[in-house]
């Protein structure tokens, strides 16, 4: 009869804090060299959305090449996506992992049913708290594989749909490197990311139809002229457009966090504890 | 030949103070139906989740010994890699479904392990077959019965070709037909396959008879021996194998048959009630507390009561059976007054009900009702509710549940969580107090603390309706039986007739010894 | 039809319609779809994705009319706004009848295998919402069997986190579950992969041409595609491109999905 003791627990549990930079690089699997490597994925991600301030700095557009944006804007979208997603799922998920989204998952699907564009506010406050109380490499997944199912399930899978999932996705991922020292702090951080994330992610998801918007008016994009004026065009665009939806968004971001963050965050962070997590996975 | 073999298996849960499993040897040979009895929290589930790694893999914690599996250490081999070795199969098997469609689900375990399709096509039909699923074989496997899905996740856990299977409470879940279901598909497999099954379960009536070896749970330690020999040492087991225990037989009978044989006759039993056990109300039903009459019912698009004209006197216990489908659910959502009916009236003394105010209904799932942080949160809320006091001590202390007070609600046993939400529930103070199925997943000693708490409440002053499928709960602790069929009442009245005088909801006493016998303390006190 | 057919086909058709503002090719791709639509419609909650999208086209094109009161309103600026507009609806009505005839589990199944993962917890999350949905329900039900009728702000954790505890429990078993058969073990096979089939491979190769015609055209900057508003002239229709387009109809001769007794579809 072999008797040993063999101790298998896991690292602590957590609510132990670990700071950003840790955090961030356990996101990355330990290596210095994938965390450089997905931040200057997601650095080009978004230089991709804010391409109609981008492109015509590059001299020699013209009318042709108006057009290119656009597809530009797909493919690196589409190819950062899926480079997260393969860089994230390295080494396999696990059952843990997976059961979480679906579960997590499923629950954005289930918010999504008020409305369509009512919904789809409501769906934040799922990730922002599980990005929160997992991490940031959870929260991006969360965020892409919610907002895909949501689409699938409501039979809304339209052209925007890559683009929503990744900005989806980034919002939970910033949940996720949010500092957790004490639930004060936790909670208002959150409560003001939120808000930010709302107002964000209007501001990005807007950015891809601004251009097609030909009006005539000083809102246009104008592809001569440079980013500054672009980019003043298109505040005042966003003004006019859905500055009022993101300001219900934001608001609301912040009141959920604010009236659900505490009793979330605590059940999240008990079946963390439960399942021996690690945060960041 | 060991197909299962756990040498001095020392386990504690990480955070937990006391281990889980003391120095835990057994040895289960191949082609054995074993069971695995106990108290909740005696370290059943934990062995069960042992024997294919998920204990220590999955959570972590601290573990010394050894489990040999298929001639493999547990130790040495995650889960995963134990799938084609051991099937596990948890208690709730809704939950444990990874795909959509029955045959799918099926071939989950199959894909996992690489089997070519040619080879998974034959297996998912021989599975389907041998579990008596085919006719399913394209149903979403959330639309099933519980039964079906009992059935379909043992196909699924044994589609990868495992010889050892191992469940965790498979028909506690389920009403009578999915439990004789279950149990006979398990000893097909058993008898005619030849593979090893490790059970644990406390619905013990259901499978005592048919197994080979029991191992006996005391806080962590094991024990294994004979069916009959363990169920008497730990006092537990089906009501037969109390008698025995009370009038002092040894080997217990575990079957009616052998309870008749060592009981032989008994004078038939004087109907209508007179009890000798005194554990009844003594005081005579008092007035009419729920009038229900010419009551009708739709439930979605059928028609789930038809007619039925009811009345409830304090201090009445009333139980009401009934197959699935046969509206018991329905009538008792009427009387708390969250389901409208089409036509008919209910009157809670006197006047329509109000739900939490006249009448409390504690719903199938106890999950749905708790939402605090601790236990006393949850019954301090429904009293600041009602603006009545809001100590908690008084309420928990009536279920037996005080020492759980500080806990997490989700952090008890399941039994102790319908306690837990019967304590949340009744706290509102209602007169009428109303339980549908509240024995699921239920172990003996929280279900007789929550047949005292119902006893009390009635002797009190209240009533209380249960819908039950378990026949043992209604004979121990009914003033009344009701029987529902087809949305009509079939049976109304005492319980030695009502029971008595069926062969589907008679009670193992009655069977053994005839119409009006119903406890096994009132057949020991006829016998002594 | 395989699903990845469909995609093929609905990725095509969009292209078609990114590439033109001549009413009459977008219009004859709005009558493509529907026809589509109406042969290759799978019964079920996706059924009507094709109407809402439709609305939606029609609300787009709309607001993207009237964004031109905003600054120099005459003829040819509405008629070119319009136009703009006919292209984002076309492109809406595509993906509405792309919605309507896909079945989202095979969408997820088509998942590659570096993605099998996410694409199981996409799948997981369209199983299990139904139970969560109702779960919602049965929570408030419980809230009022309690006696308890919280005001709103208050009523939201008594719901959330039930609901989401709950949740949270069924993962631990479902995770257990998968853990348990296997999962993560090694190269996985599959059980019954979609076939591809003649009536598919035609669809592609008919869609691919449909969609190489039109690009071409766009990149050798064929003014058939775009007509011009300043001056304001009637557009084109060049019947060339217009039996193009006719390509993309090939679905709609496909044998249609057939629903067995189980609301599956074969």
């Amino acid at each position: 009869m072999i008797t040993e003791e063999r101790s298998l627990t896991s690292p602590a549990a957590p609510l132990a804090t670990p700071g950003l930079s840790a955090r961030a690089r356990a996101l990355a699997g330990g290596s210095r060299l994938r965390l450089v490597a997905l931040v200057v994925i997601n650095l080009v991600g978004l230089l991709a959305f804010l391409w109609p301030f981008v492109l015509p700095v590059t001299p020699g557009v013209n009318e042709n090449h108006a057009n290119d944006g656009p597809v530009i804007l797909a493919v690196l979208v589409i190819c950062l996506g899926a480079v997260l997603f393969v860089e994230l799922g390295r080494g396999g998920l696990g059952p843990k992992t997976i059961a979480l989204l679906g579960v997590l998952g499923a629950a954005m699907v289930a918010l999504r049913l008020p409305g369509f564009v009512a919904g789809f506010s409501a769906m934040f406050i799922v990730v922002l708290v599980a990005g929160n109380a997992f991490g940031p490499g959870f929260g991006f997944l969360l965020g892409a594989v919610g907002t895909f199912a949501s689409g699938l399930f409501l039979g809304g899978l339209g052209p925007w749909l890559p683009f929503q999932m990744v900005a989806v996705g980034w919002v939970g991922m910033g949940a996720g490197l949010l500092p957790r020292t004490s639930w004060p702090v936790r909670i208002c951080s959150l409560a003001v990311y939120g808000a930010i994330a709302g107002y964000l992610f209007g501001a990005i998801m807007n950015l891809w139809s601004w251009p097609f918007l030909t009006t005539g008016t000083a809102v246009d994009w104008d592809p001569t002229a440079g980013a500054a004026t672009n980019l003043r065009h298109y505040l005042a665009f966003y003004a006019a457009s859905s500055f009022a939806w993101d300001t219900f968004r934001a608001v609301g971001n912040a009141v959920l966090v604010l009236v659900l963050g505490r009793p979330l965050l605590g059940a999240l962070d008990r079946a963390a504890r439960r399942m021996r997590l690690e945060v960041s996975r | 030949m060991s197909a299962l073999r756990f040498d001095a298996v020392s386990f504690s849960y990480p955070d937990a103070d006391r281990p889980a499993l003391h120095d835990a040897s057994v040895s289960i040979d191949e082609g054995t139906f074993a069971l695995a009895v106990g108290a909740t929290g005696a370290g059943k589930s934990t062995l069960l989740r042992a024997a294919n790694g998920l204990v220590p893999h999955f959570t972590g914690g601290r573990f010394s010994g050894r489990v040999v599996v298929d001639g493999r250490d547990t130790l040495e081999h995650a889960p995963r890699a134990l799938a084609d070795a051991v099937a596990y199969v948890p208690q709730d098997a809704a939950a444990s479904f990874v795909l959509d469609r029955v045959e799918d689900e099926l071939a989950y375990g199959m894909e996992n392990l690489g089997v070519d399709p040619v080879h998974m096509r034959r297996r998912v039909e021989e599975m389907l077959d041998l579990l008596d699923v085919e006719p399913l074989r394209r149903r979403s496997v959330r639309s099933l019965s519980g039964g079906e899905q009992q059935r379909v996740a043992i196909a699924a856990a044994l589609a990868a070709g495992p010889r050892i299977l191992v469940l965790d409470e498979p028909t506690s879940q389920l009403d009578p037909q999915g439990a004789e279901h279950v149990v006979a598909a398990l000893q097909r497999l058993v008898h005619d396959q030849g593979m090893t099954v490790l059970l644990a379960e406390h619905r013990l009536e259901r499978v005592a008879s048919f197994v080979d070896l029991a191992l006996g749970f005391e806080r962590g330690t094991v024990v294994p021996g004979e069916p009959a020999e363990v169920i008497r040492r730990l006092a537990m087991g089906p009501p037969v194998a109390r008698l025995g225990r009370l009038v002092g037989w040894d080997p217990v009978p575990l079957t009616v048959r052998e309870a008749r044989r060592l009981g032989g006759r008994l004078a038939p039993f004087e109907l209508p009630v007179e009890r000798h056990d005194g554990v009844r109300t003594a005081t005579a039903p008092g007035e009419t507390l729920v009038r229900v009459a010419g009551l009708e019912a739709r439930h979605g698009e059928s028609t789930a009561l038809r007619g039925i004209d009811l009345e409830v006197r304090r201090g009445e216990v009333v139980a009401v059976m009934g197959r699935n489908g046969a509206g018991k659910t329905t009538l008792l959502r009427s009387i708390v007054g969250v389901h409208e009916p089409t036509r008919g009236s209910i009157a809670v003394d006197g006047h329509a009900p109000t739900p939490g105010v006249d009448v409390a209904l504690c719903p199938q799932e106890p999950e749905v009702v708790l939402f605090a942080e601790t236990v006393a949160d949850e019954v301090r809320a429904t009293r600041r509710a009602r603006d009545l006091p809001d100590d908690p001590m008084p309420m928990l202390d009536a279920l037996g549940i005080a020492d759980l007070a500080p806990l997490h609600p989700r952090d008890v046993s399941a039994g102790q969580r319908l306690l837990v939400a019967t304590a949340a529930i009744a706290a509102a103070e209602a007169p009428v107090l109303l339980l549908d199925e509240p024995t699921r997943g239920l172990d003996p000693s929280s279900k007789d603390r929550l047949a005292g708490y119902l006893r009390s409440h009635a002797s009190g002053g209240g009533a209380a309706m249960v819908a039950t499928h378990d026949v043992e709960l209604a004979a121990a602790v009914a003033t009344r039986v009701v029987i529902l069929a087809g949305g009509e009442v079939i049976a109304d009245g005492d319980p030695g007739v009502v029971l008595g005088d069926s062969t589907v909801f008679a009670p193992q006493m009655t069977r053994a010894f005839g119409a009006g016998w119903l406890t096994p303390e009132q057949v020991a006190g006829a016998l002594a | 039809m395989h699903p990845a057919a469909w995609i093929v086909w609905a990725t095509c058709a969009g292209l078609v319609a990114f590439t033109t503002t001549d009413p009459f090719y977008l219009g004859l791709v709005v009558a493509v779809s529907w026809f589509v639509y109406a042969a290759q419609r799978v019964p079920g909650p996706t059924e009507r994705s094709f109407r809402v999208f439709a609305i939606a086209g029609l609300v787009t094109m709309a607001v993207r009319t009237a964004l031109v009161f905003l600054g120099t309103v005459d003829a040819g600026s509405v008629a070119f706004a319009a136009l703009e507009g006919a292209r984002l609806a076309t492109l809406l009505i595509v993906f509405g009848t792309f919605n309507a005839v896909t079945d989202p589990f095979g969408v997820v199944r088509l998942a590659p295998r570096r993605f099998h993962e996410p694409a199981l917890a996409a799948a997981l999350a369209l199983s299990i919402a139904p139970r969560t949905i109702s779960m919602v329900g049965r929570v408030r039900e419980a809230q009022r069997l309690r006696g308890m009728h919280p005001s709103a702000w208050r009523a939201l954790p008594t719901l959330a986190v039930p609901v989401l505890e709950t949740g949270m429990e069924e993962a631990v078993t479902l995770a257990e579950s998968m853990d348990s058969r296997g999962h993560g073990r090694g190269r996985r096979s599959r059980y019954r992969p979609d076939r591809w089939t003649l009536g598919a491979i035609v669809v592609v190769v008919a869609s691919l041409i449909a969609a190489g015609v039109f690009l071409v055209a766009a990149f050798t900057g064929s003014p058939a595609l775009h007509p011009s508003t300043f001056p304001l002239t009637w557009p084109e229709a060049d019947p060339r491109l217009l039996a193009t387009i006719g390509l993309l109809l090939v679905p709609a001769f496909l044998s249609r999905p057939s629903v067995d007794d189980e609301g599956q579809v074969r």
